[in-house]
């Protein structure tokens, strides 16, 4: 049976999404803190307590 | 899940596509290398729950839109009742876990309002339009179905939309989160979500019952449907109890390991604000971008967000399932017509719009929400569901099958 799809466009799809994390990645603070920049602010633990939502959204009482 | 790409039944012998088996490995191997060397183990750990994740959604056929529709449509409650299995077994794992105190660990609890309920309506209209949910758009696009990839992009600038819009919608009435762990204790808040789960249950079993006389006990069914244990294992079709199984202890894990329960869709954000920010676009400009977590992920690699790390350990895992049953891009064999093209592009933008202002999808809102104790997952479970009744009924006109 002929096959659904093409090898080169799978492969080009997802050596262009590993082109773009890494494009991210190389610019961001992580990066840079493993390189040796002892400022950089990396945020390994994103996570915020305070926060009224998963996605970081602010309690409506504490709204003004 | 879509119909289109559900992983079929074993039938007779399926050579393995080797292909994509060792493209998947291969992305695995790289990606989960460079978590590893560039963050922390925590996050490998999570990638790897990312991974089985995908294959229990895709071996198991595990999807949120189809089994609501089932249940409208065909008055087939299966899909709804391994939903409401899953809720209620993942709950009894991760409510004690919340309730335990420890340091660092937070449930999905959100406030209940306005934005809920418009959030979790359109969210419910766009399942049905977009052919998926959060956790279905993900696993399909890993399976290389070319639709659902039109859907993902669309979900994207959806969410991008709904985040800049979210704090006009948070200054509409609204209350705090209600966490029924605080307001009834641990035993409490699984006695209430069992009971909710339970009069939920009656109701899909009545509609069934009604149309056909007779329940079908799918979802209870521990062996295969056809071949032998370890060949399904490889290449589906998973009972739904064993799918069921992977995204309780996924969910439960994910909470133990990375403080927070499964989400899917906040990464949908973060890549769409990454890419208006590469082109020049300040994100700081608008409201949501400021709170700590979004600015904080905004400003940092996607390697050491959560929600991104298991988002792609779950598409490469679909893709891997996939490959092994021998079914990438399979679905995407027949060419999309306009308007189904047209479905996916509205049905990507309700679905991203929708789960911003509902605080998540099917998976961080209803599946977390619920497993968490949280009042809100209710409000978007039964809100959703309106939306997709909505959703049911424009898809005809789509041509899109019911």
């Amino acid at each position: 049976m002929k096959a659904a799809y093409h090898r080169s466009r799978v492969i080009g799809l997802l050596l262009a999404i590993l082109v773009l994390i890494m494009a991210d990645h190389l610019a961001s603070p992580t990066f840079a803190f493993n390189m040796g920049d002892g400022h950089a602010r990396t945020s390994l633990n994103q996570r915020d307590a305070s926060a009224c939502a998963p996605c970081g959204a602010p309690c409506p009482s504490t709204r003004q | 899940m879509t119909q289109t790409s559900a992983a079929a039944p074993v039938q007779g012998r399926l050579p393995v596509d080797r292909f994509v088996v060792g493209v998947a490995l291969a992305g695995m191997l790289i990606l989960g290398g460079l978590v590893w060397l560039e963050t922390a183990p925590f996050l490998v750990a999570l990638f790897g729950v990312g991974i089985a994740l995908g294959m229990a959604l895709y071996h198991g056929a595990f999807g949120f839109t189809a089994g609501w529709r089932n249940l409208v449509t065909k008055r087939r409650g299966a899909g709804m009742r391994a939903q409401l299995i899953l809720f209620a077994l993942t709950s009894a794992l991760m409510i004690p876990l919340l309730g335990s105190g420890e340091p660092g660990m937070v449930g999905a609890v959100a406030p209940i309002g306005t934005s809920l309920v418009v959030g979790s309506f359109v969210f419910g209209l766009g399942m049905q339009l977009g052919g998926g949910c959060g956790s279905g758009t993900l696993f399909t696009v890993g399976a290389g179905n070319l639709r659902m990839l039109v859907t993902l992009a669309f979900f994207i600038i959806g969410a991008v939309v709904g985040s800049i819009h979210l704090p006009w919608w948070l200054d509409l009435p609204s209350l705090d989160p209600v966490s029924l762990i605080d307001s009834v204790g641990v035993i409490g808040a699984i006695a209430v979500q069992w009971a909710g789960l339970a009069l939920v249950m009656l109701w899909v079993n009545r509609v069934e019952r009604r149309a056909h006389g007779s329940l079908e006990r799918s979802e209870l069914r521990l062996a295969p449907a056809e071949g032998g244990v370890l060949r399904t294992l490889v290449q589906g079709r998973w009972p739904f109890v064993w799918a069921i199984l992977v995204l309780a202890i996924g969910n439960t894990l994910t909470l133990a390991i990375g403080g927070a329960p499964w989400g899917i869709t906040f990464a949908f954000n973060l890549w769409g604000a990454k890419a208006l920010q590469a082109i020049g676009v300040d994100m700081s400009q608008f409201e949501f971008w400021t709170w700590d977590y979004p600015a904080m992920a905004l400003a940092d690699s996607v390697l050491v967000n959560i929600t991104s790390v298991m988002n792609f350990g779950l598409l490469l895992g679909a893709m891997l399932a996939a490959g092994l049953a021998n079914r990438f891009n399979e679905a995407s064999r027949k060419p999309i017509e306009g308007r189904q093209f047209l479905a996916a592009i509205i049905g990507g933008l309700l679905l991203g719009y929708g789960a911003r202002l509902g605080f998540g999808c099917n998976i961080g809102a209803l599946f977390s929400g619920l497993a968490s104790g949280s009042l809100h997952a209710w409000v978007w479970f039964a809100c959703a569901f309106v939306g997709s009744l909505v959703g049911i009924r424009l898809r005809p006109w789509f041509r899109l099958p019911n």
